[in-house]
């Protein structure tokens, strides 16, 4: 008798409870936007080295950051340490780079030049500044110690991400 | 700013856009402004600075929105250097826009547009001479000497009217009395009696009608011989004198 009228009671209960989902959503549109500005391109000033320095025939790539929000990201700048795409290489190839600040909306900006943290082949650099800020990335590689690359057409990739702090 | 932004009436900067390289040592001070003179009134219309101190010195590109000044108050524009440091490949650039109905005149199209015909219908005035005060207080002075004048003449045809009318008056009075006379009564019926007063002012003129009498015995006029030879005459004459104009 007491089950039965438990499992009513429940059944009861049951009944009468209601439960309702509301949706919530939101949409974030980035505050930091990454702009490709110039394609670099490798000179070859000697047999051994590829360089995108002007004085070396190349062409250094600019990537633009447009930031709407200051202190709210951080840029990240990566130049290469290999080839995306090259022929059959069969020595070491050496890389270096630099990330530096090209043009700016702010002459604050030009600080990034002084607080930027650099290791291995990355460069971070706060955004402490809205605007928009040119970095241009110098990259070389040396092939072997004096040893010619073999011809054909070498590709390499420069990343850069917007990091939120 | 007279041979930067076109010569438009209703042209408005909205920004200005430069661009220079700021060369200098990194712990020096160096203030840059990109600037533009007040056309109406002393001091600039746009001034921007740059504060370089104590930073590397870098390309700067910057865009400054200005609201829409309007085009004809920027003066002449430079850059100018606070500290150490130089400015090198400065370049500024103006955006601007053209309202088209600034004037709205330009085009039928734009609000508050008007017939320049209806506008010059408008501004055309015809002037009235009455309208004039001085005028018109003349020909008032003139209206109330008439009026005076009016009243004296009136006054003085009533007056005169009073004694033609008294005259008359007397006159038809001894009449009257005249006729009402018997003598004059008996002598108005003589004179009828007399036959005096023609038949006419007392009987009717027969209405009949008049019927043509006379009658023209054979109904035939002959011709004048003697008359044919005049005309004839007078033909050749005439002939005579209408040739002699063309003979010579």
């Amino acid at each position: 008798m007491f089950k039965k009228s438990l499992a009513v009671l429940a059944t009861i209960i049951g009944m009468n409870a209601a439960a309702e989902e509301v949706m919530i959503t939101g949409t974030v549109a980035s505050k930091c936007v990454i702009t490709t500005d110039t394609v670099g391109v490798y000179g070859n000033p000697t047999p051994s080295e590829l360089s995108t320095a002007p004085a070396d025939g190349g062409v250094l790539p600019i990537v633009r950051y447009d930031v709407l929000q200051a202190n709210f990201y951080k840029a990240r700048i990566t130049y290469p340490e290999s080839f995306s795409e090259s022929p059959g290489l069969s020595d070491v190839v050496t890389w270096t780079g630099e990330v530096t600040v090209a043009e700016v909306t702010d002459a604050g900006m030009s600080a990034y030049d002084t607080n930027k943290v650099e290791f291995n082949n990355v460069t971070e650099v706060d955004l402490t500044i809205a605007g928009s800020t040119w970095f241009q990335i110098e990259s070389t590689a040396d092939y072997g110690v004096g040893k010619a690359f073999p011809a054909g057409t070498y590709r390499a990739v420069v990343s850069a991400d917007c990091i939120a702090l | 700013m007279q041979n930067v932004l076109p010569q438009q009436a209703g042209l408005t900067v909205s920004n200005v856009i430069y661009r220079y390289t700021a060369v200098k040592q990194t712990p020096d001070d160096m203030l840059v402004h990109v600037q533009n003179q007040n056309v109406d009134a002393p001091g600039f219309i746009f001034r921007e600075t740059d504060d370089w101190s104590g930073i590397p010195g870098n390309t700067i590109n910057k865009v400054v929105p200005v609201n829409n000044i309007p085009g004809e108050l920027w003066g002449d524009g430079s850059i100018e250097v606070e500290g150490k440091g130089t400015v090198t490949n400065a370049s500024v650039f103006y955006s601007f826009q053209f309202e088209p109905c600034f004037d709205p005149q330009s085009n039928p199209s734009c609000p508050g547009y008007q017939d320049p015909f209806e506008m010059m219908m408008e501004e055309v005035k015809v002037y009235d001479p009455l309208d004039d005060s001085l005028i018109q207080d003349e020909l008032d002075r003139k209206a109330n000497l008439r009026d005076e004048d009016e009243e004296l003449r009136q006054q003085r045809r009533a007056m005169a009217e009073g004694k033609k009318e008294d005259r008359l008056e007397s006159i038809l009075s001894i009449v009257n009395t005249a006729l009402l006379t018997a003598e004059a009564q008996a002598k108005a019926a003589e004179l009828i009696n007399m036959n005096f007063i023609p038949q006419s002012y007392y009987q009717s003129i027969p209405d009949n009608k008049y019927e043509e009498k006379i009658v023209l015995k054979g109904g035939d006029i002959p011709d004048n011989k003697r008359g044919r030879r005049v005309g004839f005459a007078q033909q050749l004459l005439h002939e005579k004198m209408v040739d002699s104009q063309y003979n010579n």
